[in-house]
């Protein structure tokens, strides 16, 4: 973990996007819970070790991985960590709610291992089956991560 | 309004017109025209006349509106109706129980027909030269059994030397009338009604009497021979005929008994087909105008909503979405049909012949319903549907577990996977090109402690969706619940 990094994007995502906030972290690596079949090693570049999801990140580790989340925890982030990174990168973070695109956040991946993350802000009417997708730059789809936002 | 939209609504008016309400005219029609036919000559008639006259003032009563004329009329009809019915038991029960059933529906009655007026006449004329008093009496329409008191049945075919025999003095029954019916004398010896008239000359005895009696009474005709001056005397209705010869009296005798000679015959023939025409004629312009009272005078409105039925649709497409599944339908049409109108004889139709594949708009026409004869459409509403159509298709898609409610406090779910983690579907390429996972029904958490696995339904009848053959449409969820770290 001595490599991560902190991104902060949150502030502009929150003027882009009314009512929810992206903060963009780096953390550990963990698995999500409704993965889906996709390769974790894509490309040449870089590969997955970790995506999850969860409440904060405190230390750069995810804290409260989950795959429901209470609307009352305010905030849930999406922490990837990527390693054999072998030059400068780009993912996305796609966030889809049902099969409704909320957000999409573009961040960068630097070598030789990088951690990140996207986060939003929840609100009353998040309440549902959301996904996240992670995309490489050469926009292919990495993994999915599956979760609920729950009373 | 302009000539050219009163023929329009002419003609719509006559394209309305069912099989039925034809049928429904004639029938009654012909009705009608049996009653005039079976009752003609009696009172009856006039007195149904009387009736319809009473009928039509009720009508046009109703027509502008005059409340209580309409209501006491219609009480008055009512009344009348079952006052004929009593006052005129007898004739209506001579008809009734009489005749046979091909005489009630079909033949036009000619009673005395075979009533030998020869023999009669010679028989009138051998009385009267004999000075032999006589009465007879022939009937008409009307039923004489209670005018006609006492005397005994008889059964006799007419003859001249009957008449004379029964009237001869040493006859016990010659003091009474003889009841001639056809080509018989039924009744001798009957007593008839003495009339109360005081203008009928001195000379005219107790048998002239006995005539005016009956003949003031019914339709019957009553011919007197005279026992003191040997004259013979017709009595019909109020009027007492003397007659000359027996000329006279076989016309009068052919009139009344509907028959004469040859030429009398041919033209009383014409002149009774002519009748008969001319009130066949009336009682069905009667019967037209009481039906076009019935059913287009009482016209009304109503509306009713009706399943919208999509036919013909290309068995390569299904139907995706439709902007209304019923029409409501604005009729109109008489009261009588409208009330006794039936949902299942409406229908609603959209042909999809030419539809294309996706949103297509179809503007509903009369064209599109189909009515029972009589009604008429005047709106659709709406009066635009919207029909998408579309191929069907299938995916395969991940399944997600859609959870809802909340865990305890101090729970964590932790993971969750599904089996399988993709289902195939089939519907509609338009709904499948816009799904990217499907969803289970909602999983409340509230009853969940420890980790386990549920079978879940997928979440597909909104979508209009299926599991493509072969899958099943419940999943396999197995999941972890922990404490949640502090």
């Amino acid at each position: 973990m001595t490599k991560a990094r902190l991104i902060s994007a949150v502030k502009m995502q929150a003027l882009l996007i009314p009512f929810m906030w992206i903060c963009l972290l780096a953390g550990g690596a963990e698995q999500g819970y409704a993965a889906d079949a996709s390769p974790e090693v894509t490309g040449h570049t870089i590969r997955l070790a970790r995506a999850v999801m969860c409440e904060s990140i405190d230390g750069y580790e995810p804290k409260y991985i989950a795959v429901a989340f209470s609307i009352n925890a305010g905030r849930i982030s999406c922490y990837t960590l990527f390693e054999d990174v072998d030059e400068t990168t780009v993912v996305d973070h796609k966030w889809y709610r049902k099969d409704e695109l909320v957000t999409s956040k573009r961040l960068t991946i630097k070598p030789p291992k990088w951690a990140t993350y996207s986060s939003i802000q929840l609100r009353e009417e998040d309440k549902g089956p959301w996904r996240v997708e992670i995309w490489n730059a050469q926009s292919r789809l990495i993994k999915t991560l599956r979760f609920s936002v729950i009373d | 309004m302009t000539l050219y939209q009163r023929m329009n609504s002419f003609f719509a008016f006559l394209f309305s017109i069912r099989w039925q309400d034809i049928v429904d005219v004639l029938l009654n029609s012909y009705i009608l025209f049996r009653m005039y036919v079976l009752f003609r000559g009696t009172n009856v008639i006039r007195v149904l006349a009387g009736l319809a006259l009473l009928w039509i003032f009720q009508r046009m009563a109703v027509a502008l509106g005059l409340i209580v004329t309409s209501w006491a009329m219609q009480g008055i009809i009512a009344g009348a109706a079952l006052i004929i019915v009593i006052v005129f038991r007898n004739e209506i029960r001579s008809v009734l129980q009489a005749k046979n059933l091909r005489a009630l529906l079909w033949e036009v009655p000619r009673n005395a027909e075979m009533t030998p007026i020869d023999a009669i006449v010679q028989g009138v004329y051998e009385l009267a030269r004999h000075r032999i008093g006589a009465l007879m009496v022939f009937p008409g329409k009307e039923d004489l059994d209670e005018m006609i008191q006492g005397g005994l049945a008889w059964g006799g075919l007419v003859s001249k030397e009957m008449l004379v025999s029964i009237f001869w003095n040493g006859n016990p029954a010659h003091d009474g009338a003889a009841l001639i019916q056809g080509n018989r004398v039924t009744r001798v010896g009957g007593i008839l009604p003495l009339s109360l008239r005081e203008d009928m000359p001195k000379y005219y005895g107790t048998r002239h009497r006995a005539a005016a009696g009956l003949a003031e009474q019914t339709d019957a005709l009553v011919i007197v021979v005279s026992e003191e001056r040997g004259a013979v005397v017709a009595a019909k209705g109020s009027i007492f005929t003397p007659i000359e010869d027996n000329v006279a009296l076989e016309r009068i005798l052919g009139e009344h008994l509907g028959v004469g000679r040859e030429q009398r015959d041919h033209l009383n023939k014409r002149r009774e087909r002519k009748e008969l025409t001319a009130a066949a004629v009336i009682c069905v312009l009667c019967m037209a105008g009481v039906w076009f009272s019935f059913a287009k005078g009482m016209e009304t409105l109503t509306s009713i909503e009706v399943p919208l039925e999509y036919l013909n649709r290309d068995p390569q497409t299904q139907i995706q979405s439709t902007s209304v599944n019923t029409v409501r339908l604005h009729l109109s049409g008489s009261a009588a049909l409208i009330g006794s109108l039936r949902l299942d004889q409406v229908k609603a139709k959209l042909d999809l012949s030419h539809a294309a594949r996706g949103q297509n708009t179809f503007r509903l026409t009369n064209e599109n319903i189909a009515l029972p004869p009589g009604l008429r459409l005047n709106r659709i509403e709406p009066a635009e549907v919207k029909v998408t159509l579309d191929v069907p298709a299938t995916k395969e898609v991940p399944v997600q577990v859609d959870w809802a409610g909340a865990l305890s406090p101090g729970l964590t779910l932790e993971s969750a996977s599904v089996t399988p983690g993709k289902v195939k579907l089939t519907g509609a390429q338009r709904v499948l090109d816009h799904i990217d996972t499907v969803y289970t029904e909602k999983v409340p958490l509230e009853n969940l402690k420890t980790s386990g696995q549920l079978d879940v339904p997928l979440a597909l009848q909104s979508l209009g969706l299926k599991v493509a053959e072969g899958g099943k449409e419940k999943v396999e969820v197995s999941f972890a619940i922990g404490p949640r770290p502090n």
